[in-house]
């Protein structure tokens, strides 16, 4: 089994998983990625509805489940093939909901850039901000290091 | 996913096997959080694009803000749309209207 194991620093990701942790909770009962499904009639759009968020909260729980003793002891956190497209998925619904709920006073632009002036934000949107990027460097670890026989295509 | 519902009101049983008849089509629509090489991602494993069709469709999602993915019967697209938006794309079914 391919298995990349990251070496992360602890006081630096530590105090976001507070952040990733109150997002799990905001998620727990709606979509990251509200969809428009005006095709469907309701009964239908509610099984799907229902679907969709059963497996937003699965991939949730995969990327909370990367922060376990392994990772307070050693800073170490560990993707393979069992974890790396849940977590994948799960990255970008605590970006998205990053940006609806914690990041509105940035523009897309500064967020899609990152050029932004750290020093000038208050300390919950730097915060939300460094969790954003962190997330990004997730997905982008797990695209470029795991290909596509763990990310299954 | 969810079932396929059978529709069992007379009423409906028209339009509903119409509907499914007809061609639909899969339209990806931009979003400004996800990053190309996601979006790339995405389509190669739920499309069975290759790279270049997906890198393709990616730019033309970024920078004509939708790209049709798929066109073809309802009830495929509607398995596309779906796995589509559980990997937090936002995607929609349009009826084609060319055919």
């Amino acid at each position: 089994m391919k298995r990349v194991e990251v070496k992360l620093s602890l006081p630096v990701v530590a105090p976001l998983l507070d952040v990733i942790r109150e997002l799990s909770f905001e998620l727990e009962k709606i979509l990251a990625a509200p969809q428009a499904l005006h095709d469907l009639d309701q009964e239908f759009r509610g099984a799907w509805i229902g679907e969709l968020l059963e497996g937003q909260n699965e991939d949730l729980r995969a990327l909370l489940a990367l922060f376990d003793g392994e990772f307070f002891a050693e800073g170490v956190v560990a993707l393979d093939e069992t974890n790396a497209e849940p977590i994948v998925r799960a990255c970008t619904a605590f970006r998205l909901h990053l940006r609806e709920r914690r990041l509105k006073a940035l523009s897309d632009e500064a967020l899609e850039t990152g050029d932004i002036d750290m020093e000038g934000l208050d300390e919950p949107v730097r915060k939300a901000f460094m969790c954003y990027l962190f997330l990004a460097t997730v997905q982008e670890l797990i695209i470029q290091h795991l290909d596509s026989t763990i990310i299954g295509s | 996913m969810p079932e396929y519902r059978t529709h069992t009101r007379t009423d409906t049983r028209a339009s509903t096997e119409q509907q499914l008849e007809s061609a639909w089509r899969v339209v990806v629509l931009n979003d400004p959080v996800n990053l190309m090489s996601y979006v790339v991602m995405v389509f190669k494993k739920v499309l069975g694009f290759d790279e270049t069709k997906a890198r393709k469709h990616m730019l033309e999602v970024h920078e004509q803000g939708r790209s049709i993915v798929w066109t073809g019967v309802r009830e495929t697209a509607e398995a596309h749309v779906f796995t589509l938006q559980q990997w937090h794309l936002t995607a929609v079914l349009e009826p084609d209207e060319t055919r």
